[in-house]
This record gives structure tokens, sequence and C-alpha cells, in this order.
């Protein structure tokens, strides 16, 4: 080997405060120039690692040399001062500013004193135009889809100077085809000699994109491989020590119509008016998907039907009751339950504890309090059961919710939301985040819910996901369904013509175009 | 492996860490003007703890900075920045004071009486800030403390002109006196009232509504994180309004003990001059606005600010030292709040894979 590594780390082990060990004796070495992947299951200690590298947080214990000189990165700062940028799974873009404002932020060319926005905009054209990641600089960041803020993102790094680039499940929030225009993106950052190293659940793309994967298990690395040398399977193995059995499948036939919109209209954040006349019915025993590319207002369409935005125009009955105008708490006594798109934002608090994040939505109704007083060990039972049926790891019921990693939360979130007896759920990307098993778990939960009668409308960015789990899919763009087609005619590129906002090609469309163009009063 | 029982006694411990900090930078202060810091400090013992008298001065007021204190941990925990105390303290005592004079009542009566008119004093001062914000999104932090000069300056005028005691000459600005039958009793020979069994009772209690019941659980939430509260089908109205009201009503019982067993009057300034409110929000932030921290605060606060007078009384060093203290241990608090939203927010940017 004539170059040093790019990154070597030797025995690096992290005990998080609270007594968790989250990295315990990891040694990776990533070779410049390459695309190195991180995989493991939820809580394997990946995310962490990241952050030991970028200076996040500090080793217990171990050493870490980027290219071939040891350091000791006390933040984020001394990290992007040797080469060292990192892309968060939340993005820390101010959505207000330019593209080009964003990029700059702390290094901004100067003239007279000002901040020299035309210089910005020229040198960040030139940083896209280099590395082959088109972007307008004057856009607004807020403007832009998830797909084209991640590449601001990757180019406020670049800017930056990073040679290394770090990507924590960078495809969990994009849609196939911005994931695989991400792909190639780093294949292009790696031939022009920037090294990546990315952590994915997606098996495929990680076989796909990367030279080198690291397994991670329990904190430990438990296999090191070539691309060339593994496959799927193995890797499979190696994380879970087993594969996820194949899913479910369909017997039942859908029933009565449960949860029915009818010429919905929802305002966004901004008063614009988000979802335009929607109107679908999902029947008990039926899964509808809703396929679409992230801000076309699915998000308002979860809102209203939740309770948590108010609808502008329009009616929503659930099982013939109009429930337009009741409370989040009066929808979830009539059967409602609710997976969120955003695990922080909406389905947990930080500071909260795991046993206080599990008792929300029926806290207030025995079993879990009586006559106002809560009833700790209903309470307690509760969280357990939660933990232990979806394998949340957990140092225990007191542990903040923050503390859990992105997947173990993720599950306690869903674990909690299929806990009650709803028979009408809203599902917002139910597997973001969590690994293959437990992905695999979720969505047998959500069938076996379906075999039992219930209602499931599934929103999710991953047409994989929506293609294996609903009995029919509709699709949205631009606050409207243009489609709608029905499983065993589901295909994919019809599908992601419809999420581009093609106008519908020749031929027979699947489904019925006729009702789809209005508006796809489906299933009535 | 460290538990919650070992978090929380590092919690406990805090103010008692802030409060050693502080002294150690006013012995600094006291030897930098050329006194003795042993003496200084030994007097600050005595002026706190010298007596009967001392000792009881000492209590009475880390009950009443209590109760500012637990109003503020109330309205903090929901996430209800209620920083109106002093006028929730104020019209407390005022309401105690002319319910008692004003509406005769039977047997031991008025005692209750003034206690509920003065929390509920309290409590509807604190609805008027929680009304503006959910009506017109006024925020509460500064409404709530804009108000306090009018809720101040309205009992200023109210024992000045309309209920002023005139029996006497009429030189201050004060109410009549309360009725016997309404006044808390004091151990003889000291300050030191029965209000200080209801303090410490109601920190039980508000611990207890906080960790074990449905609304303080909402309040909880609501405060750590708004938009989860609500899609868990929470109230946020209802979880703002019923922590001003309790925090108010808290703040208000203050008011009216410290009338109805202190002064046995409402006197113009007394509840304000003190800085009850404000060294109640300082128990509050340094114990984290844990009810029963909020106790152990207050009461180290008392000592410091009665112990300096005393040590005032006795050595030549002035007053502000116990200000230097204070002000350290507010300096405290303030780093640690903002490294805990700087940890925040660093942490929103980590670890969301
Ligand atoms: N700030 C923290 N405080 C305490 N424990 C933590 C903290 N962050 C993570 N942990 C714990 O460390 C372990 C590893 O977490 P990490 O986030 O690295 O997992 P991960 O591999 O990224 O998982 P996922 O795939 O779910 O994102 C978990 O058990 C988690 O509970
Ligand atoms: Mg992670």
């Amino acid at each position: 080997m004539s170059r040093a590594p790019a990154i070597a780390a030797t025995g690096l082990v992290k005990v998080y405060p609270g007594g968790v060990v989250a990295n315990d004796g990891v040694s990776l070495r990533v070779e410049p120039g390459s695309i190195h992947a991180v995989v493991g299951e939820n809580g394997a200690g990946k995310t962490t690692l990241m952050n030991l590298l970028y200076g996040m947080e500090q080793p217990t214990a171990g050493e870490i040399r980027i290219h071939g000189e040891p350091v000791a990165f006390r933040s984020p700062h001394d990290a992007i001062a040797r080469g060292v940028g990192m892309v968060h799974q939340h993005f820390m873009l101010f959505p207000s500013l330019t593209v080009a404002e964003n990029i700059v932020l702390g290094r901004e060319p100067h003239r007279f004193g000002r901040l020299d926005r035309r210089e910005a905009a020229a040198r960040v054209a030139d940083l896209a135009e280099r590395h082959r990641l088109p972007i307008d600089p004057l856009a607004r960041v807020g403007d832009l889809p998830v797909g084209l803020q991640q590449r601001v993102e990757i180019l406020k790094t670049l800017y930056r100077g990073a040679e290394i680039i770090i990507l924590d499940e960078p495809t969990a929030v994009l849609t196939p085809q911005e994931s695989d225009e991400l792909l190639a993106v780093m294949r292009h950052l790696a031939d022009q000699g920037k090294t990546i190293l990315f952590i994915s659940h997606k098996l495929a793309e990680v076989l796909a994109v990367s030279d080198r994967i690291t397994v991670l298990r329990g904190g430990r690395v438990v296999g090191e491989r070539e691309r060339a040398e593994t496959d799927m399977d193995e890797l499979a193995t190696l994380m879970v020590g087993r594969l996820p059995a194949p899913p479910a499948t369909f017997r039942r036939e859908p029933g009565a119509p449960a949860l029915r919109v009818e010429r919905l209209w929802v305002r966004g954040p901004r008063g614009e008016p988000a979802v335009q006349g929607v109107t679908f019915t999902v029947r008990r025993g039926e899964i509808v998907g809703i396929a679409g590319v992230a801000g076309n207002g699915q998000s308002e369409l979860i809102g209203a039907l939740t309770g948590l935005v108010p609808a502008a125009e329009g009616r929503i009955l659930l099982d013939g009751q109009d429930i337009t105008r009741l409370s989040v708490r009066e929808r979830r006594a009539a059967g409602m339950a609710h997976i969120p798109e955003d695990r922080y934002r909406w389905g947990s608090a930080r500071e909260a504890s795991v046993a206080d994040t599990a008792a929300m939505g029926p806290h207030y109704r025995p079993p879990l309090s009586r006559r106002g007083l809560i009833d700790r060990s209903a309470w307690l039972r509760r969280a357990a059961a939660i933990v232990a049926e979806y394998r949340v790891r957990t140092p225990g019921l007191w542990a903040r919710a923050g503390a859990l990693s992105g997947g173990n939360l993720q599950k306690l979130v869903v674990g909690r939301e299929l806990a009650g007896d709803a028979h009408c759920l809203i599902v917002a990307e139910p597997s973001r985040g969590v690994d293959l098993a437990a992905a695999a778990f979720i969505h047998d939960q959500l069938l076996a819910r379906r075999e039992r009668g219930d209602a499931i409308l599934l929103v999710s960015a991953d047409l994989g996901e929506l293609m294996a789990l609903s009995d029919r899919i509709l699709v949205m763009y631009e606050g409207r369904i243009v489609g709608e087609v029905a499983r065993d005619q589901a295909d994919e590129r019809q599908i992601g013509l419809w999420m581009a906002g093609a106008d519908l090609p020749a031929g027979d469309p699947p489904g019925d175009p006729a009702s789809a163009q209005q508006g796809g009063d489906a299933g009535a | 492996m460290p538990d919650r029982l070992t978090e929380g006694l590092i919690d406990l411990l805090r103010p008692l860490l802030a409060v050693l900090l502080g002294l150690a930078v006013g012995a600094v202060a006291i030897w930098a003007t050329g006194h003795p810091v042993g003496e200084a400090y030994a007097a600050l013992w005595n002026g706190a703890f010298g007596n009967r008298t001392f000792l009881g001065s000492t209590l009475a007021r880390s009950s009443t900075i209590a109760l500012a204190g637990l109003g503020v941990a109330v309205a903090f925990r929901a996430g209800a920045l209620n920083l109106g105390g002093e006028g929730q303290l104020a019209l407390g005592g005022l309401a105690a004071a002319l319910f008692t004079i004003y509406v005769p009542l039977p047997g031991p009566l008025p005692l209750v009486a003034g206690l509920l008119a003065g929390a509920a004093g309290g409590a509807l001062w604190a609805l008027l800030p929680a009304w503006l914000e959910v009506r017109f999104r006024v925020q509460l932090l500064i409404s709530s403390l804009l108000l306090n000069y009018v809720a101040v300056y309205s009992a200023s005028y109210l024992v000045s002109v309309p209920f002023r005691d005139l029996s006497g000459g009429g030189a201050l600005a004060q109410t009549r006196l309360i009725p016997e039958a309404a006044r808390i009793a004091l151990l003889p020979g000291t300050r030191m009232h029965a209000g200080i069994l209801i303090t410490l009772a109601l920190s039980l209690v508000l611990w207890f509504v906080m960790m074990r019941t449905v609304t303080g659980y909402e309040w909880r939430m609501t405060g750590l994180n708004p938009d989860f509260a609500r899609y868990g089908g929470v109230d946020r109205v209802r979880a703002l309004v019923t922590a001003m009201l309790v925090s108010g009503a808290v703040a208000g019982l203050g008011g009216a003990i410290e009338v109805m067993a202190v002064y046995h009057r409402y006197i113009d300034g007394n509840l304000t001059r003190p800085g009850f409110a404000w060294s109640g929000l300082m128990a509050a932030l340094l114990a984290d606005n844990h009810p029963l921290g909020v106790l152990l605060a207050a009461f180290l606060l008392g000592v410091i600010q009665v112990g300096s007078t005393g040590m005032e009384r006795t050595t030549q060093i002035p007053l502000e030292i116990s200000s230097v203290v204070q002000a350290v241990i507010v300096l405290f608090v303030s780093v640690r709040i903002g490294a805990d939203l700087l940890r925040r927010f660093r942490g929103r940017r980590a670890a969301r894979g």
C-alpha cells in the first residue's frame, strides 16, 4: 500500500453517559478515492461511529488517523479543517436563504465589507459545474425538493474543502429516482478522488455503489468485504444472523368503506392550496398506498386526516361519521392511529422517557390512567411490551427517547401506534431508518392488521414498499390524485411517470383512468 | 451503571454546587475589599441560623421564595414562560387582605377564605397573558413580564387611595389590619409561620401532579415538544391555561401567606421590594423546575439573603456581597442553560440516523 488510508480508525470505543457502549473496539480502514459503506441493524453503532469521525462526539478510547495523521477532533470544526465533511440525515440549511448563501455561509466572499452575492453565486456555480452537481445558486433552499437540498449539503462540504464526505442514511429520505442520482454523484466524486463513507439499510444500493463494505453488529465489526466477494444474502446474515421471512400473502377481500375523503382541500404552511379536491375511499381490510414525490401534498393530506391541520373544504368520514371537525383526541377515540412521517417532530420528544413516549395517545384513559391519575404499572407494562415485541434496543424504560438510535425510536413509535385496537391506520414512512428485519416485521404487522379488517392508508416515498403492501396505489402530484392502479397491475414505470407529472401516456393506463384523472374517486 | 436515582441526585446537588460556587466568588470579593473571609461567613451563618428569630426569618423568606419558584416551575414545565410572578404574588397578597377585611366570615373560615382569595387573585391575573397568547398570539414571556407593572402599580394605587388605612393618620400606603381569625400563627418570638407547612405540602402535591397525573403528563409533554403533544391528542390551549392557572395560584398563595402571616395587612411594596418573584425564578431555574429541588434551592437562597443582612449588621461588609453571590449563581444557571441549548442544537444536527 503506497498511500495512507483516508481514514484509519483503530479500537474505537464510545461509551455514552448512561453507560451504553455504542462502539466497542471498532477498527475501520477507508482507502482514499473509494466508496465505503457501513451497514448493520438498528442500534449497531453506525451513526455513533460517524459522529466520532466527524468530531461530533469524542471517543472513550481508540485512535483516528486521517490521511495517516493522528487526530483528536474536539468538534466538527476541527474535522472540517482536516477535510472531513458530513451530511446529516436532517439537513442544517436555512430555508429562507438561497442555495449560494447557504453554501458560502461562514466563509463568504466579501466586497467592501459586504457579502458579495455575485461572487458567491459564481463560486457556487463553478463548484457545481466541476463536480457535476447542477443546481441553481439563486434558488431559495426552502423551495427545493429534498434531493436538491441534499445536494446543497454536499456542495457545502465540498466548498469547505472536504476530501472525505460522510453521509448518514442519505437515501432514506429520497425517492427512487433521487436515490439513483445520488448514487451516481457519489460515484463521480469518488472518481475525482474524494473518499465517501456512507450508511444505508438498503443493501441493493450498497452493493451497487460501494467498493468496500463494513458490517457492524452490537458495536463491533463483524465483517468487512470487498463488493465483488459478497452478496445480499451474506450481508444480511452478517447483520442480523438471519434473513427476514418473505412478506405474508393477501387472503382477505376488502370489505365495507371505512375512511372516506370527499373533495378535500387543505392549505399548506404558506397558505397555498396543498391538497386540491382529493377524493378517495379506504375500505376495511384494505391497504391504499399513496405514491408521490415528497412535497406534493401528502403531508397536508395526512395532517388533515389526523386533525393536525384544518381542512379548508370537503369532508372526511370514518365509518360514515363526519370527523372533519373533530379534534385529534376525538379521532383517535373513534379508532384512528397515526404513524407520523417525522418521528422527531411529531412522534416523540427527545427529553421524554421511553415510557412517556410509549404512553402518548391513550394516556388519559384506562388502562393507562383512571380518574386523571396515571397507573404507573400499566404505563410501564405497555412500554415494556412494545419494547419487547418490536425489539427496541434501549438502556431502559426511563432512558431519554433522544438517546435511542434512529431506527429504534422509529420502532418504538410504530409499536405505540399499532399497540391499540385502532381500525383506521394513517401510516407514513413506517420503515424509514429501520433495518431489514425490523422493516419486514413492521410490514408483517401492517399486513396482519389488513387481514384483521383494518383500513390502512400508507404514504411512502419507497415505491417498493408501496407495491409490496398496497391493494391499490394512488399517485399524488401537485395536490391532486393523478393516477390509480391496483396491486396486480402496478407498473413502476407508469407510476414514475405520474409522479413526475407527465401527461397520461397513450394506451390504456392501468386502473380506471377516467376516474383517476378527475381526482381519483377510487374504490367507492 | 448510572441510573435514574443517581441522575436525580445530581440534579438535586446542582443548586448546592451553584451556591458553593457563589460563596467562593463572594469570598474572593470579601477578601479583595480587605475583610476577613472567615469572620464574614461566620456572621452570615449566624445571621441565618444564629437563634430562633434568625432561623425563623430564614425559613419564612425561603417559604415565599419557594412558592414563587413552584409557580414558575409548573409553568415552565408546560412550556409557558411565565415571568409574571411578581404581579401574581402582589395581587394574591392584595386579594387575601381585601377579602378577609371586607368579607366577614365566622369561625376559622377567614383563614381558609384568605388563602383561597390569594390563590384566586394570582390565578386570574395569570390567566390574562395566557388568554393574550391563545387569542392574539402575544408572546406569553413578554406579556406576563409587562403585566407585572400593571399589577404592581394597580395594587399600589388601590392601597394608596381607595383602600388606604386612614386610622393611624394614614401616613403609609397600606390596608387596614386583617381580622385576627385570618392571621396565620407564628412560632412565638419568630417570623416562622405555619405557612411553611403549606409550602412543604404544596411542593409534594405539585411533584405528584406533574409526575403522576394525566394533567401533569400533558404539561410536561407540551413543554418538551408541543407538536408531539398535539399529535397525541393533547389540547394545547387547555394545557396552557391550566398550567398558568396553577402557576398563578401558587404564586398568589405565596403573597397571601406573606400578608396573612407576617404583616397582617397589605403594605405597598412589601411583596415586591424583597424580590421574591425573581428569587423564585432563580430557584426554579437552579432546580431545573423540579418541585422538590425548588424547595432546596429556595432554602439556600433564603439563607444567603437573610444571612447577609445579619452579616451587614455585625460586620463592616456591605449587603451588596449577597448580590455578588447571587449574581454568580445566576451566571452559573445561565451558563448551564446556554450549554444545554447548545447541546440540544448540536444534538439536533447530529445522529438523526
Ligand atoms: N446520545 C446518546 N446517549 C445515549 N445513548 C445513545 C446516544 N446515541 C446513541 N445511543 C445508543 O448507542 C447505540 C448505537 O446508536 P447509533 O445511533 O450509533 O445506532 P445506529 O447504528 O446508527 O442505528 P440506526 O440504524 O437505528 O440509526 C444505541 O443503543 C443507542 O441507544
Ligand atoms: Mg443511525
